[in-house]
This record gives C-alpha cells, structure tokens and sequence, in this order.
C-alpha cells in the first residue's frame, strides 16, 4: 500500500489578521483502505490554434464508477492574460489563468467525464503540466 | 485587492522505490466577495447545498474538504460529490479529502451532495480580481 500525503496551504493578508487554511489528507482508493498506487506525470503545450482537445491524461477510461482518482494540472504560461479554458465534456468549468493551478477529485469513469482543455485567447500558448494519482488499471492483454 | 497564496505539497515514502517530493504555490489577487471558512452540512440533493453562486463571467477560487462527520457529529465513510449546478459531477471527496479549483467564465455555481445521510463540508471561496 502506498502512501501518499496531499497538504493545501492558504494563506491571505485580506484581512488585518492573517487568514492561513491548513487542509491535509491521505489519498486513497474508494473504499478507504488503501492508497492510490498508480501515479502518471507529465507535460505538454496547447495553443489557441488546437482548439478544443482532450487532454492526453483526459481519456475515460476503463477505471469504472466508484474508483478514485486526483488531479493536479498548472498552467505555465508567463502571459497573465493566457489561460487554460476546463471542460468536463461539454461543460464549462473554469479557467486556469498563468501560474494558476487546481487539484480536484476525478471520477474519469466515461465520456461524460472527460477532461477537455483549450488554451485562449486568440494566440495563446500555454504549458503545462501534471499529476495524476489513480487506482492500478489491468494491463490490456498484447494483439 | 488582497493575495491569496495557496500552496500543494505531495509527498510520499513508498508510492515508488524513489520518493515522491512535490510542491507547487502560486499567487492570487482577490477581491470580494468572498466566503472563507464556511461549514455546511450537505444532503443528498445538490441544488440544496449551492455553496458558490452562479458566476457572471467572473472566475472562483474554490475550496472544499470532506470533514468525515454527519450532522450528528459521528464518523462517516461515505462519498461526497462535488458537482456544477445542474448536477454536473466533478469527482467526489473521500472522507478527509480536498480540493482546490478554480470555477468561472460561465453561468454556473458549485453544489455539493452526500452519497447518503449528510456529511458536513468545510469549503471556502475568493473571487479573481
């Protein structure tokens, strides 16, 4: 079993005392008895010009419902005006302005589930890059 | 205007023979409104625990964690959906378990609903400048 801890700090000076949110948790499978094994990292650049694209760690996939998984995705781009626009298959979420991050639960169990990006505005260039942490999938058996 | 500075950190001894040490910050100007830190205890109908209003163009810094108590104060082991208004479900939250998300540019807010009983949510929200 593998454990991996997950720790969110906020911090603000919005107020004339200092706000400072501490959140800490262990990331585990559904079910709560294990954790999560399979972690997937990478990065990749999407322009303006791509469109709108599924991300590569966006597929659904075979997982199935009621399995878990997190994501950790940033934009870094330099441009504070280029952002990185969040689908859930249709639908808007948010957007990920330069610098900007989220770390989110993910159910990535079927199409309506999968993660689309697109980089805006027009002549945007974005990097990013991310982290997946998700239960073992079965290996698919060689054609 | 405020900063709002949130930081991640991963960390693990034993996901892999190598150690996993990862830490991301980033620094965000805020202005009202804003909701931090908020308590709510959650039903199993979204649209009845709206914790972040619709947006109008303008982008939410959301927080949220699953406390692992009901109303009652007991322990709970069940699931909690985070989803958009019209029960768009982003994932769901394990008992102790966060996230951090940014929503916006669109006319949605942010629900949250109990898989059964009632789970008790802590949950935050700023809004970009």
């Amino acid at each position: 079993m593998a454990t991996t801890t997950a720790t969110l700090n906020l911090s603000s000076d919005m107020l004339s005392s200092p706000i400072s949110i501490t959140a800490s948790s262990i990331l585990m499978k559904a079910g709560i008895t294990e954790g999560l094994e399979l972690i997937e990292m990478g990065r990749g650049t999407i322009a303006e010009t791509d469109g709108s694209k599924t991300a590569e760690f966006g597929l659904p996939t075979a997982l199935g419902a009621d399995k878990a998984a997190k994501l950790f995705l940033v934009n870094k781009a330099t441009d504070p005006t280029y952002y990185i626009d969040i689908d859930l298959h249709d639908t808007n979420v948010g957007r990920l302005y330069a610098g900007d991050w989220m770390f989110i639960p993910w159910g990535m169990n079927d199409t309506v589930s999968e993660l689309v990006i697109e980089a805006e505005p027009s002549g945007a260039t974005c990097p990013y890059e991310f982290v997946l942490l998700q239960e073992p999938q079965t290996l698919v058996a060689h054609s | 205007m405020a900063t709002l500075t949130p930081t991640l950190t991963l960390t693990s001894t034993d996901a892999t023979t190598d150690q996993l040490s990862f830490s991301v910050t980033d620094s965000l100007s805020i202005t009202a409104p804003h909701i931090g830190l908020a308590k709510t205890s959650v039903s199993t109908t979204g649209a009845n625990n709206i914790i972040q209003p619709a947006t109008d163009g303008q982008t939410y810094y959301v927080y949220v964690k699953h406390t692992g108590v009901d109303a009652s104060g007991s322990t709970v082991t069940t699931t909690m959906n985070v989803e958009l208004t019209g029960d768009v479900v982003v994932g769901k939250l394990s008992a102790g378990e966060f996230m951090w998300m940014p929503v916006g540019g669109h006319s949605l807010g942010v629900q949250l609903q109990a898989s059964s009983g009632t789970i008790v949510a802590e949950y935050a929200y700023f809004t970009k400048a």
